[in-house]
């Protein structure tokens, strides 16, 4: 029997392999200069065995990224294998279709060597600041427009900076020192991972994690697949639309098949829309994260998320579809469609765990970017921020307002806005009653009303979404209110960046989430 | 004259007194606290100790000083009267849609804490305040009669005010104020500009919320408080512990209880950085492991990270945003979800788990046989050997070890071995878990924790601290006298301290002098005006300056201390270099050509630090050892001596494997740890070189 099948010995390593990637998350967001990082907490973090397996991740990051990160680990390695790599070695790629679905995330890969072969992997993914081209938005026509593609290749060799890749970047980005500042967190955060990783080893006396992240692997998979095994078998569908910038709607179609026998969940997308002109097509990996994100949050959400209970669950969908799109498809707002990949799935786990999904919710936050030039005709560009809608509600529990499934990030405050622009919120309140009625209410969604203090135009580059389609509800439920755009009271949609005039107002509401059970039933 | 100096901390379960007379005498007590009324428990301990030291109230002449959980009770029992809301017309779900976050990702199932003050009873007022200062609208003054209006008609009794922007000019909250002070002269106003004047408003209104809630309740508890101690004969006014590791009057905690949230740790901590300055350790990590949680501080530079903000009653594990924030500064401290009472079971992936779920203190362990049946780690460490059935808490309590074996056996079961095994599984288990939320705490403030010496209390501390210090590296342990009431011991060693924050966002280089020089001599006054309040001689009140500064377009800042006043030199150089050499022993990197900008200006006024001597009373000759009984330390048990820690005299060695017990806790020394009778009492345990 190996050491490590004794749950006490197993639970320290495994805890210790948790922390570690933690603490690794945590000196990368604090260190990070992205504000989306930082506020918003969009990264991941995870260590890998030598062969490219997640085997631990932190309890931190958004779905996107963390499971995404999963599935370049195992890019990377194939295409840069422990045997190519000497110690000092840093591995970098931004490629949409290997790691997190646009230019934007950056994935930095750094081995652990002890003595003289490669035992494991640090990675992490992080949204930088800029990355030249088109900048944030949808509005590019193809990939090449959305900024500058980094495939799989070394940041540092040997502990060198790789000087050209260093200078194409410095030359093809905005912000170059932000984005070096990232960088050098990211690669000294894998430090702090690795001195941590060999600290345990030599506490516990071993000389790789091999036979450890085995086991880890293993059990995890186990309990997935017996967690799995409890369900009821068959095909079960579900059907998700909202509309996106520039009017169109999107289909999304999830048929998940819960195979019992061998513990297996295949969800496959046919019948999802084609991909779209606009930068808002998400590549499979990306899909691949929401959609094994859904079904693990309502499966048991204090599984551990490794390979190995990533594993049972397939993703599947048709080629240049929008959740499956082809190169050179515009993947620049991914995230729009991305964060609704789940509502499908949701929809058809209904039918086999009523008790544990939710209804549709606002889906989406919306992104909002400001350019402008201040009184003193300085100019400025915002940082990305974001807004949520209502939560669908659940079984036995109403949605929580202003607050977003899948992802769950932070909105940043009024003040610190206001404070880096001549920006003035004239409202941030909830819209009582946009939360879909039903036995439990939909989380309702906000109004937000702002204006620019500038006598210049200024130009507004917002990604909203719902704002026709409502957030259905479930088993009676009612849908949720559709959001709404407006520039000084006139319903906008437009996926573009939008010139604005001095004094234009403008107002999103952010839609609510759909409703769980007849209304009539609430007493 | 005999000196005396009292010093009160109430706690959830206990309220424990120290009175120590001027050369240095000290006598303890502890007592049930008194929930329906807090003062009587107050007194009741208060009573105890002057019996027992013989002195009567008037011969308290020294500090009076009082750690209280009434504030943290309010607002954790939701017991607090009606209050209300004021806020900028068009933001009145402030406190509902806090900052959007969804603090556990991977579980739907997570709720929000609905806010203190709901939504009918939250007002908008037309006013504006912009971002650099300057007012966009007066105040309303109709809107704010029709509010004094419904606010009486709705009976409230307390009102915070916390408008936009008003971190940069408190004008608008003010008038508003007055406004309704003329109104409605009874009511209890709290302004966000006074309570957390910093950028954000979520957290400055939710700290203004949770000041507005618990004044009507702390005010009079206080003004009793005085009263009571008068009418008993005592000479001086009471001191009140503040979570930022200071004391202050009880006029101005009573008009900022919500400085009052977590002071027992605060004083604990203090404590810890009273003994480093005692044994000549600039670094320290105080360990305080009790029922239910833990809690852990480091002590740098002999003195506890201050931290600018916390949360109160998180209702999900522990995790960091499913409480409340509170934006005022406070002893950095972080919280674990393991203490004696935590329950151990094995999850589906068949690996042993120690909480967060807690037995308390009901049910309990099983051991106490109080109707518990989940194996927590009490039951662990009876089943090792590390307690003793028939001496729990000096003997006054029987504990049950064939309960405990049974419920270890059970677990062992599912774990495919014996129940003993189960057991040390525990202890390693709580171990990994205190030494990585120890870890994850110093990252997070990029220190380097190995090498700092332990020191450890509260009632399972002691049991488990070497195993802690193995995993951590840690030099030395140190088990302090008075372990099981160091809070209150804390207090008497805390010295008078008001933190005072202003935030003044804007580039460093744009500093407008001016205005800043303004800023800060008023922070300089307010402090002073504490102190002397709280009985410091003026010229013994020093003043430290700081701020929370970083670089140009990142979110968070960091808490930078200046060595000067900024007022004198005026440099912004100086300032800029501070700034980054704190960023780097932070991050381990400086940004040459970015630039800095300064959030908040920070101003803390200091009394000097009390002078009480500490007399450690111990016996002449060496204790022998007054049992031996069977412990198992690693893979197996072995016959352990166990000695009384009262028998103990100075310089006195023992080499581990020992137990060393004391009334409400007990030392385990492992093999291979030697421990030492040092300085004030303390024993010193460091591992010997193999």
């Amino acid at each position: 029997m190996s050491r490590f099948m004794d749950g006490i010995e197993l639970e320290i390593l495994w805890s210790n392999l948790i922390a570690t990637v933690s603490d690794q998350a945590k000196a990368l967001q604090r260190i990070a200069f992205s504000p989306i990082v930082r506020e918003a907490g969009d990264l991941a973090t995870a260590l890998f065995d030598a062969e490219g397996r997640m085997v631990a991740q932190a309890v931190t990051g958004t779905p996107g990224h963390i499971n995404a990160l999963a599935a370049a680990g195992a890019h990377l390695v194939a295409a840069a294998p422990p045997a190519t790599l000497a110690p000092g070695d840093v591995l970098i790629t931004n490629d949409p279709w290997l790691s997190a679905g646009h230019f934007f995330d950056i994935t930095v890969f750094t081995p652990v060597f002890h003595r003289g072969r490669v035992i494991a992997f640090f990675g992490s993914t992080i949204h930088h600041t800029d990355i030249g081209g088109y900048g944030v938005g949808a509005g590019a026509r193809d990939v090449h427009e959305e900024g500058l593609w980094i495939p799989i290749c070394k940041l540092y060799e040997a502990g060198r900076p790789n000087a050209l890749l260093h200078d194409i970047i410095r030359h093809n980005v905005r912000t170059p020192d932000y984005v070096f500042g990232d960088l050098a967190a990211q690669v000294s955060s894998a430090r702090l991972g690795s001195e941590r990783l060999l600290a345990l080893m030599a506490r516990h006396g071993l000389s790789d994690i091999d036979e450890l992240s085995a086991e880890i692997i293993a059990r995890s998979e186990r309990a997935t697949r017996a967690a799995i095994k409890k369900l009821r078998p068959g095909t079960y569908e579900g059907e998700s639309r909202f509309d996106v910038p520039g009017g169109d709607v999107v289909t999304l179609k999830a048929a998940v098949a819960i195979d019992a026998e061998a513990g297996e969940i295949r969800i496959d997308f046919a019948g999802s829309s084609e991909a779209s002109p606009y930068g808002i097509n998400v590549v499979l990996n990306y899909t691949h994260a929401y959609a094994t994100f859904a079904i693990r949050s309502c499966l048991d959400p204090e599984l551990p998320n490794n390979h190995g209970s990533l594993a049972p669950i397939k993703v599947t969908a048709p080629e240049g579809s929008i959740v499956n799109c082809t190169y050179p498809s515009p993947v620049n707002a991914r995230h729009v469609v991305g964060m609704y990949v789940p509502m499908p799935i949701l929809k058809a786990l209904y039918h086999v765990m009523p008790e544990r999904v939710l209804a549709e919710g606002a889906g989406a936050v919306w992104t909002i970017q400001i350019q402008g030039r201040d009184a003193a005709g300085r100019p400025f560009t915002s940082s990305m921020f974001n807004y949520s809608g209502g939560m669908g509600a659940r079984a036995r529990k109403d949605g929580p307002d202003a607050t977003c499934y899948p992802t769950g990030v932070a909105a940043v405050p009024v003040e610190v806005l206001e404070a880096a622009m001549p920006i003035e919120f004239l409202e941030k309140e909830l819209r009582p009653g946009s939360g879909g009625a039903g036995r439990r209410r939909g989380g309702d969604g906000q109004r937000i009303r702002f204006r620019m203090r500038t006598a210049a135009p200024w130009l507004l580059n917002a990604v909203t979404s719902r704002t026709r389609e409502r957030a259905e509800g479930l088993g009676g439920g009612e849908p949720g209110a559709a959001g709404r755009f407006l520039v000084n009271g006139r319903a906008v949609s437009e996926a573009r960046k939008m010139v604005m005039q001095p004094g234009d107002e403008v107002s999103m509401e952010t839609p609510g989430g759909g409703g769980y059970g007849r209304a009539e039933a609430a007493a | 004259m005999a000196g005396y100096a009292l010093a009160v901390d109430i706690g959830g379960t206990f309220t424990d007194v120290v009175l120590r007379s001027g050369d240095g005498a000290t006598v303890v007590d502890k007592t049930l606290t008194t929930p329906g009324d807090l003062l009587e428990g107050f007194f009741r301990a208060v009573d105890l100790a002057l019996e027992r030291a013989s002195a009567r109230p008037a011969e308290v002449d020294d500090v009076i000083v009082h750690a209280t959980t009434i504030v943290t009770n309010a607002v954790i029992e939701r017991k607090g009267p009606k209050t209300a809301l004021l806020v900028t017309e068009g933001f009145r779900d402030v406190l509902a849609i806090r900052d959007e976050h969804r603090y556990e990702m991977f579980d739907p199932q997570i709720e929000f804490a609905a806010p203190l003050v709901p939504r009918p009873l939250t007002f908008g007022v037309p006013e504006r305040v912009y971002a650099d200062g300057s007012i966009g609208r007066a105040v309303d003054e109709a809107a704010l009669a029709r509010i004094a209006a419904a606010l009486e008609a709705a009976d409230v009794v307390s009102v915070a005010i916390a408008f936009l922007n008003s971190y940069r000019n408190p004008a608008n909250e003010r008038r508003a104020a007055e406004l309704l002070a003329a109104a409605a002269p009874a009511l209890f106003i709290s302004l966000s500009s006074e309570v957390a004047p910093q950028i954000r408003e979520y957290p400055r209104t939710s700290t203004a919320v949770l000041n507005a809630y618990t004044r009507p309740i702390t005010e009079p508890y206080l003004r009793g408080l005085r009263q009571r101690l008068v009418e008993r004969g005592f000479r001086n006014d009471p001191l009140i512990m503040l979570s930022n590791g200071g004391v202050i009057g009880a006029e101005i905690a009573g008009r900022f209880p919500v400085r009052m949230i977590e002071s027992g740790p605060a004083a604990g901590a203090l404590a810890a950085s009273w003994f480093a300055e005692r044994l000549g350790l600039d670094r320290l990590l105080s360990f305080d492991m009790g029922g239910t949680t833990a809690k852990a501080a480091l002590i740098e530079q002999r003195r506890p990270l201050v931290a600018g903000s916390f949360e109160v009653d998180r209702i999900y594990r522990f995790k960091a945003g499913s409480g409340m924030p509170v934006l005022i500064p406070a002893i950095d401290l972080i919280e674990i979800g393991a203490g004696g009472g935590s329950v151990a079971a094995v999850d589906e992936l068949g690996l042993l788990k120690v909480g967060p779920q807690s037995a308390g203190s009901v049910p309990g362990p099983v051991c106490y046989a109080r109707g518990g049946t989940a194996p927590t780690v009490t039951d662990a460490d009876l089943v090792l050997g590390f307690l003793d059935a028939a001496h729990f808490l000096g003997g006054d309590m029987r504990l049950d070890r064939a309960a405990a074996e049974a419920s270890m056996a059970a677990l062992g079961r599912r774990l495919g071995t014996d129940a003993e095994t189960a057991a040390a599984g525990i202890y390693r288990v709580v171990a990994e878990q205190m030494a990585a939320a120890a870890r994850a705490h110093a990252t997070d403030r990029g220190i380097d924790y190995r090498g700092v010496p332990l020191l450890a209390f509260g009632g399972a501390g002691p049991v488990h601290a070497c195993a802690v210090a193995e995993l951590l590296d840690s030099a030395a342990v140190i088990f302090p006298p008075l372990a099981s009431v160091l809070s209150a011991f804390g207090t008497l060693v805390t010295p008078a301290r008001l933190d005072l924050v202003r935030g003044a966002l804007g580039r460093l280089a744009a500093v407008d002098w001016g205005e800043t020089d303004t800023l800060l001599t008023a922070m300089v006054e307010e402090g002073r005006a504490a102190l002397v309040e709280a009985g410091c001689p003026a010229e013994g009140i020093r003043f430290a300056f700081g701020g929370d500064l970083r670089y140009l377009g990142q979110q968070n800042e960091v808490q930078v201390a200046f060595a000067e006043d900024p007022r004198l030199l005026r440099d912004r150089a100086a300032l800029r270099r501070a700034f980054e050499a704190a960023y780097e022993a932070q991050y381990g990197l400086r940004l040459a050509d970015v630039e800095v900008e300064i959030v908040s200006w920070r101003v803390a006024a200091l009394g000097p630090q009390p002078a009480r001597p500490s007399r450690a009373a111990l016996p002449p000759r060496p204790g022998r050892p007054k049992a031996r009984r069977r412990a198992r330390f690693g893979e197996q048990a072995q016959p352990t001596d166990v000695y009384d820690r009262a028998a103990l005299a100075a310089r006195q060695e023992i080499a581990g494997p020992a137990i060393i017990e004391e009334r409400e806790t007990t030392i385990v020394l492992p093999p291979g740890w030697r421990a030492r009778v040092e300085a004030e009492g303390c024993i010193v345990a460091r591992r010997e070189m193999k």
